[in-house]
Parts: structure tokens; sequence; C-alpha cells
């Protein structure tokens, strides 16, 4: 753009001293190109949607007190009001329901059922004992650094 | 000056044919128009909501014992889409038993099939010089030689040396390269390295969108993104994994034994997973070739 309008200054430079016009008009004229092309570029950067990263999760778990009625209320909903009083029973074959049901239970707890597991959950009971278990995010160093060592055992991380 | 030219063509017939939209603009048009029903097809329909995910059946047939493995549809347009929906993966590709040693084998195969060493050395009689007997044999009270470019002289030839160019190309058979792939996809499933995606489309062509997406989703430091075939791969992903080190885009014909272990995280299409599941299966049933396989056959997949 710079070499742009010098090569274009040059130019018109030239060629007022060649066709001997006033210098003033080529100014303005010049000033006037220049001026309407700033306000199209501010806009154009507004208009685009800026992506944000939502902030990191942690992968710690720890299943509330009330998993249980959650899942059943979630039962429920997806599978409606034909759902007989043993709830844990319903079996999970159907691709809409499955992925319904285990969708929401994420996007409730905040954690998924990973891909390797997904074909395991074939009932409710297997998706309730799933999110019965704790998962940490911890190294194992840090648990045993955590734990009851005896105390002739130390552990330094020396990295 | 540039009206007058415009003007100009617009009159005259001959220049208006000429300068008439070009055909692919409406043909993009069109095919647009055309590529959304196909795709709205009734098994995988899931642009339109939140409501509806996307369900991918087993094309190929499951042995009556074994049920289908399967895994999570995400989505690479937004941060959050990680359930888009639910796919179906065959349990004879994605779910066989954990052959570590034919994997090691693959690898090891990969890694040297190509292998030419180029290493050579001269032994005594390329050497330069040494045809004559340096003293005589006897008399001169030094030890006896016969060449002074024996091997144990200084300057002398190598003995057993590396001698030229060696190849070190062997070829597995080609249902245990097969069985090598469909080992190292079970091992991606089963770490929960394996991730399914309903395209690879990104919503801007950064490369920080997508190692800002991989450590969201927690995917791991090396990402091998697999699409289908070259021709068709969005604009996106090329110009973002172009600039990545880390993030690597194959077509499915490129997909390796080798690269999937060298990766950490392994993301596929649903149309990669067609792909792979229709020619990985199809060793499992085959006759043994009359004529090799690069000679047409009818009904090669």
């Amino acid at each position: 753009m710079a070499a742009l309008s010098a090569s274009g200054v040059t130019r018109r430079g030239l060629a007022w001293v060649v066709l001997g016009a006033p210098r003033r008009e080529f100014w303005s004229r010049f000033r006037k190109e220049k001026k309407p092309l700033v306000p199209e570029t501010v806009e154009e950067v507004k208009e685009k949607p800026i992506l944000v990263c939502p902030p990191l999760r942690s992968r710690t778990y720890i299943p509330p007190e009330d998993l249980q009625s959650r899942v059943e209320s979630c039962v429920r909903e997806i599978f409606g009001s034909s759902v007989p009083s043993s709830w844990q029973d319903v079996s999970l074959e159907d691709g809409h329901l499955k992925f319904g049901l285990l969708s929401r239970l994420a996007d409730d707890l905040g954690h998924a059922v990973p891909n390797s597991r997904l074909h395991q959950m074939c009932r409710v009971r297997d998706v309730l004992d799933f999110y019965n278990v704790p998962i940490h995010d911890r190294s194992k160093f840090d648990e045993l650094i955590a734990s009851n060592l005896p105390p002739n055992l130390k552990i330094t991380w020396g990295y | 000056p540039r009206g007058e030219l415009r003007d100009d063509a617009a009159d005259s017939p001959a220049a208006a044919r000429a300068w008439r939209r070009p055909t692919g603009c409406r043909g993009l048009n069109a095919v647009a128009e055309e590529a959304v029903p196909q795709a709205a097809k009734p098994e995988a329909v899931g642009s339109a909501g939140p409501q509806e995910p996307v369900l991918r059946r087993c094309e190929l047939p499951v042995p009556a014992p074994r049920r289908p493995v399967q895994a999570w549809v995400e989505s690479l347009r937004g941060y959050e889409q990680e359930r888009v929906g639910l796919a179906e993966l065959h349990p004879e590709v994605f779910s066989t038993a954990p052959r570590l040693d034919i994997l090691h084998q693959v690898a090891i195969w990969q890694r040297n099939f190509k292998r030419i060493s180029y290493a050579k050395t001269k032994t005594r009689a390329e050497v330069q010089g040494g045809g004559r007997k340096p003293w005589p044999q006897k008399g001169s009270g030094r030890s006896r030689h016969g060449s002074i470019r024996s091997p144990i002289w200084r300057g002398g030839g190598i003995a057993h040396g590396p001698r030229g160019p060696t190849s070190y190309y062997y070829m597995l058979p080609m249902k245990v390269r097969v069985q090598g792939l469909k080992v190292a996809l079970t091992v991606k499933l089963a770490q929960d390295d394996l991730h399914i995606v309903d395209s690879l489309e990104l919503p801007t062509s950064d490369p920080q969108y997508l190692t800002e997406l991989a450590r969201y989703r927690h995917w791991g430091d090396s990402v091998l993104l697999v699409d289908l075939a070259y021709e068709n791969m969005p604009q996106n992903i090329v110009a973002a994994t172009t600039g990545l080190k880390t993030f690597n885009l194959i077509p499915a014909v490129g997909l390796n034994v080798y690269s999937m272990l060298k990766h950490q995280t392994l993301v596929l299409t649903l149309q990669t997973l067609a792909f792979l599941e229709e020619k990985l299966l199809w060793h499992d049933s085959r006759y043994t070739p009359l004529y090799p396989f690069r000679l047409p056959y009818r009904d090669f997949p």
C-alpha cells in the first residue's frame, strides 16, 4: 500500500512537472482517495466473530450426592413417561435415546463417557456405576506424596 | 476508460457472451443446492440443530456374537461442540485382539523396507597401491608382509566393512499389514486417543484455533487428521495444518501404523471411517489372488 501510494505520488509529481497543472488539485485528489479506505477496513474487522477459547477444564470429577436423582430425572425426561419403576434396567439400544441421555448427563455433570467405554453402557445401571467413580487429575507422584509414607521414604521431584 | 469498456461488452452480443458470469459461479451454487439434500441422508442428519444427533450405523455386517463399538462424533466448528452424534464402529476393525507383536512387526517393517544404506569401504584389493611385496620375506629383520594395504596396516583396506549399497527391502504379507492397521485403530480407540469428526471444516484458517481446540479437549501434543481424499480437503484445515508441525493432515490412503503411533491423537472423519472399514474388512473374506492386486480386478474395493 505504501509502495503503491509512493509510486502514485511520484508519478503524479512528475506529471505535474510535465503538464504544469496546479499542485493543490492533485494533492487533494490523492487525499480524497486515501480517506474512504480507512473506515472500510475498520468495519470489516469488527464484523468477523471473535472465537474465544473457553477456560480450560480440569479432568477431576467428584460424583455429587444427588447423582441418582439427577440420573433418574434425566432418564424420565429423555425416555418420556413410559419408564417402569425399575428405571435402572432400561436398555440403551436405541441410538437417539442413548445419545440424548449420555449427552444430557455429560453437559449436566461436566464429565463425559470416554469413547473406549461407550460400548459398555448398555443399561442405565452401567451409566450410573460409571458416574459413581470419582476421577482425579493428579499424577502418580503427587498421589504418593499426598499419601501416608513411612518416615524413612522421601520422594523428591527434582525436575 | 473502464466504464467505457464495460458498456461495450454489454452492448455487443458476442462480447456479452464472453463476459457473462463464468459457469463456475452458477455451477457452485447448483452444486451447493444439490449437495444439501445429498448430505441430509436418513442416517446422518446432523447440522440442523442441537436436537438432531448424527448417528452412524455400520454398513458392513457385524458377525452375530460381537456387537459394534461406539464413539462420539465431534465437530471442529466450535470449541464446545464435543458431542454432535454417536458413531458405531465395526468390532473386527476397532476391537480386535491387541496384537502388539504385529504392531511392532509392521512399524519396524515401515522403517526398514525403504532403507538403502550407502555405506561402502574399500577392501585391500580396492585401496590404491599395495601390489608389491614391501621387503623380501627373509633377511630384513622386520615382520613378513605381502602388501602395504592389508587390513593390519595403517591406511590399509577394511576386512569386513560395509560393502556397497545394501537394501533392507522385505515385504510382510498383505494380511499382516492389514491386521497391523486394525490393531493400531483398536489400540487408539481403547486408549481414548481416537476421535471421530463429522467433517474437517474450521471456522477460521488460524492455526492457533486448532491448537487451542486440541488443548481444550485434552487431545494431546500431536494430532493426526485423516480426510478422505486430497481433492475435497477444506481450505481452512489445509492452511491451518501447513503452519503447524505437530498437527498433520493426510488422506485416507496415507494412514499407516508408524504415523498412528507417532502422533498421540487420531482424528477420523465419517467418510474416512466408511472407507477404512470397507477396505480393511474385505481382506477377511477374500480369495488368494491369482494375479497381483495392482492389476485391475472387477470387485476390488
